[in-house]
């Protein structure tokens, strides 16, 4: 009987496919929004569990601001989220100031810096990013330089720079150009470096380090005369120190500098996915709202087109209640077809979430990820609305009155 | 032991002063193997009974027997079984569902049975070949004459193999050729032992019955037996039935004899063009009727 039921349901939402995909839109809308946001949530956590796997667990960020807050075991309860993108700087000092905390391995800052590269045929590309680090930075990204190499200790105070992959592909429209120059703020700099290419990084929104240039910190600080300030500093532990006990260390010796105020923070490794889930789910439960208010119209869509397909089916339920058919029989049949119209709408949800995917990850940074339990979960709650909002229907039919139902006027 | 059996059954629709009676404390016994043939004017409550009998409607007051149980305070669930399992019901109006073709239609009382699907198609291919139409398993009802779908629909109601066959005006819709046809459908299953209950307007078809009932305002007024193949007593003394047999009334058919009995307001319209060649004797006759 229940395959009966979605036979003929299936067939009469064939028969009205306009009507029937205009009351499946509620639950399409629903179910595509809901499962784009949690795919890209998704996405996010998987490229930032890749990057924290890749950079390590030892790798330590101090940044400007007091972007979270954290509980007594260290955990980040809340997320300051004006602060994590509106830039807070740390300053030069800053860094000197962590460079004399001891057992880091490693402090490489991370400044941008005002500037328009020009080759030397007079190409030019506006929005490259400049940014200043010294001969760890590399290192303290986990990032390989595939053509020629990174500065070393020695070229901090030369004008020397390692280019991303966009940069080499527009300014010099080569891939390998090694040992040519550009000009910046009227100082000449020989490129001696192209980077591997960049997965794209969630977190720093703004900064795309395939259309940067690396420069020497150093070198920068000293031929001009505007501070340099760091968006942030990314620090190493060496093998005897925990990245916590380094943390602290960092940690308690920048607020005594900073007279006791904690306007900057220092984050763990894992840190980062903990702020990313913390916006994630502020998003998340954004769109689920909207998704929810979505899926409640289009439930509302449903129980609506299937009370008028009972009335209009009045005599239709008295023919088959006078063969035989139970209440029961009757309700399993309204029932299955609201259900199926709920469903049906679920799956082009979810297809239209695929294509979404497709597109995002075609023209966005982004890489959303939709997995097997995201999209049962969709089609799951699509069934579900089928079920409460057409149960109404369903029993209007079921108790129809025979006689009364097979009455003409 | 009766297949149906009426005690003091009375139906009433309305309250207060706008009550009517539609069924009057009517006892009913129907042996296995009749073909009753009921009669009466319009609104004397025949429908009303069929509906009752077909566990359709509720009764107001009195009990229902069909074989071995009271059906009349079953709960709906049973009732709807009943209906499926013992009882066939044909309508005037066929009430054949018009989105699945003849063969899915007689199939379905036993799609509600619970039978798979190839063995109610079978089953329902057995059926369609004992009302003659076979070949028209795969159309659709709109697709049939009259009398074609009114096959079907008998072939939907034997599917289950019922206790009792009920037929409120089974030919009421159509003209005499495919009235005859459907009749010779009815006779061939009341031959092989079924019981059968059908309402008609039509004296003429008194003659496949083996029992009379006449009814007039809610109550049973006359119940006879008839040989199969004649008319009934009653029908004969009704004064309406005025004519001997001729060979032309052979010719022409029922029809003749519907147009000549039957209420303005029944009035099929089939018969009513089928009459048009003949009108003027045919509405003599009527009006010679309507004096009386
Ligand atoms: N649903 C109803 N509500 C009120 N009165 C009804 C209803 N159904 C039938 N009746 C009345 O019951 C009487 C019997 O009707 P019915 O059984 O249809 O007569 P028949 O089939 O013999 O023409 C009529 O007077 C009719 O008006
Ligand atoms: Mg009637």
């Amino acid at each position: 009987m229940i395959n009966v039921n979605t036979r003929m349901a299936l067939a009469s939402i064939g028969s009205a496919r306009w009507r029937s995909f205009l009351t499946m839109l509620g639950v399409i809308i629903g179910v595509l929004s809901v499962v784009t946001i949690v795919s890209l949530g998704e996405g996010v956590k998987q490229q930032l569990g890749a990057q924290v796997k890749r950079s390590g667990q030892d790798l330590l960020t101090v940044r400007g601001g007091h972007l979270a807050t954290r509980s007594n075991q260290g955990k980040i309860t809340s997320v300051n989220l004006l602060n994590l993108f509106g830039g807070n700087a740390l300053s030069d000092s800053d860094l000197q100031t962590i460079q004399k905390v001891p057992g880091l391995k490693l402090v490489a800052p991370f400044a941008v810096v005002a500037g328009v590269p020009q080759a030397d045929d007079g190409t030019q590309v506006e929005d490259v990013t400049i940014v200043a680090t010294n001969d760890k930075g590399a290192d303290a990204l986990s990032q390989d330089v595939v053509y020629g190499g990174f500065f070393g200790a020695d070229d901090n105070n030369k004008p020397v720079a390692v280019i991303g992959k966009r940069v080499a592909e527009r300014l010099f429209r080569a891939n390998v150009p090694i040992g040519r120059s550009f000009e910046l703020r009227g100082q000449k700099f020989i490129v001696q470096g192209v980077f591997q290419e960049f997965d794209a990084n969630p977190l720093t929104p703004g900064i795309d380090y395939n259309q940067a240039v690396f420069v020497p910190y150093e070198f920068i600080k000293r031929s001009t005369t505007t501070p340099l300030t760091p968006y942030q500093i990314l620090v190493r532990p060496d093998n005897k120190q925990t990245p916590q006990a380094a943390g602290q260390a960092i940690t308690d010796t920048l607020k005594q500098a900073h007279g006791g105020q904690a306007d900057f923070t220092v984050l763990q490794a894992a840190d980062n996915i903990a702020i990313a889930n913390n916006v994630l789910n502020i998003l998340t439960s954004l769109v689920t709202s909207i998704a929810g208010i979505s899926l409640l119209v289009g439930g509302i869509g449903i129980m609506n087109i299937m009370l008028v397909a009972v009335s209009e089916r009045t005599h239709e339920i008295g023919i088959r209640k006078s063969i035989g058919a139970t209440n029961r029989q009757i309700l399993s049949q309204f029932l299955t077809e609201a259900v199926v119209l709920s469903t049906v709408g679920g799956f082009l949800g979810v297809l239209a979430s695929l294509a979404a995917n497709y597109f995002l990850r075609l023209f966005t940074n982004l890489q959303p990820v939709i997995t097997w339990p995201i999209m049962g979960i969709a089609v799951a709650v699509a069934i579900a609305v089928g079920t409460f909002f057409g149960m109404t229907p369903a029993l209007k039919a079921a108790r129809k009155d025979p006689i009364e139902a097979l009455r003409r006027i | 032991m009766p297949v149906i059996e009426l005690q003091d059954v009375s139906k009433l629709y309305g309250f207060g002063d706008a009550t009517t009676i539609a069924l009057d404390e009517v006892s009913l016994k129907i042996e296995s193997g009749e073909f009753v043939a009921v009669m009466g004017p319009s609104g004397s409550g025949k429908s009303t009974l069929m509906n009752l009998l077909g566990l359709l409607d509720h009764p107001t007051h009195g009990s229902y027997k069909l074989g071995d149980r009271f059906v009349s305070r079953l709960r709906p669930n049973l009732r709807a079984k009943a209906r499926r399992d013992t009882i066939g019901f044909v309508f005037q109006s066929f009430n054949l569902l018009p989105n699945m073709t003849v063969l899915e239609n007689v199939a379905l009382p036993l799609a509600y049975k619970g039978m798979t699907k190839t063995r109610r198609l079978k089953q329902a291919g057995h059926v369609l070949e004992r009302v003659g139409l076979s070949d028209r398993e795969y159309f659709y009802p709109y697709q049939l004459s009259g009398g074609q779908a009114q096959r079907a629909a008998i072939a939907r109601a034997l599917v289950n193999n019922p206790s009792i066959i009920i037929a409120d005006e089974p030919t009421g819709n159509l003209d005499s050729a495919a009235s005859r046809v459907v009749m010779e459908v009815l006779s061939d299953i009341h031959a092989s032992g079924s019981t059968i209950l059908m309402v008609t307007h039509n004296p003429e078809l008194t003659r496949y019955a083996s029992r009379v009932v006449f009814m007039r305002d809610g109550s049973i007024v006359t119940d006879e037996q008839s040989a199969i193949g004649e008319l009934s007593e009653t029908v004969r003394r009704r004064s309406y039935f005025v004519r001997h047999k001729t060979v032309e009334d052979d010719l022409a058919g029922v029809s003749a004899l519907m147009g000549a009995v039957q209420d303005k307001d029944t009035q099929p319209k089939a018969v009513k063009k089928k009459r048009s060649s003949k009108a003027k004797s045919y509405k003599a006759r009527e009006k010679r009727t309507k004096a009386k």
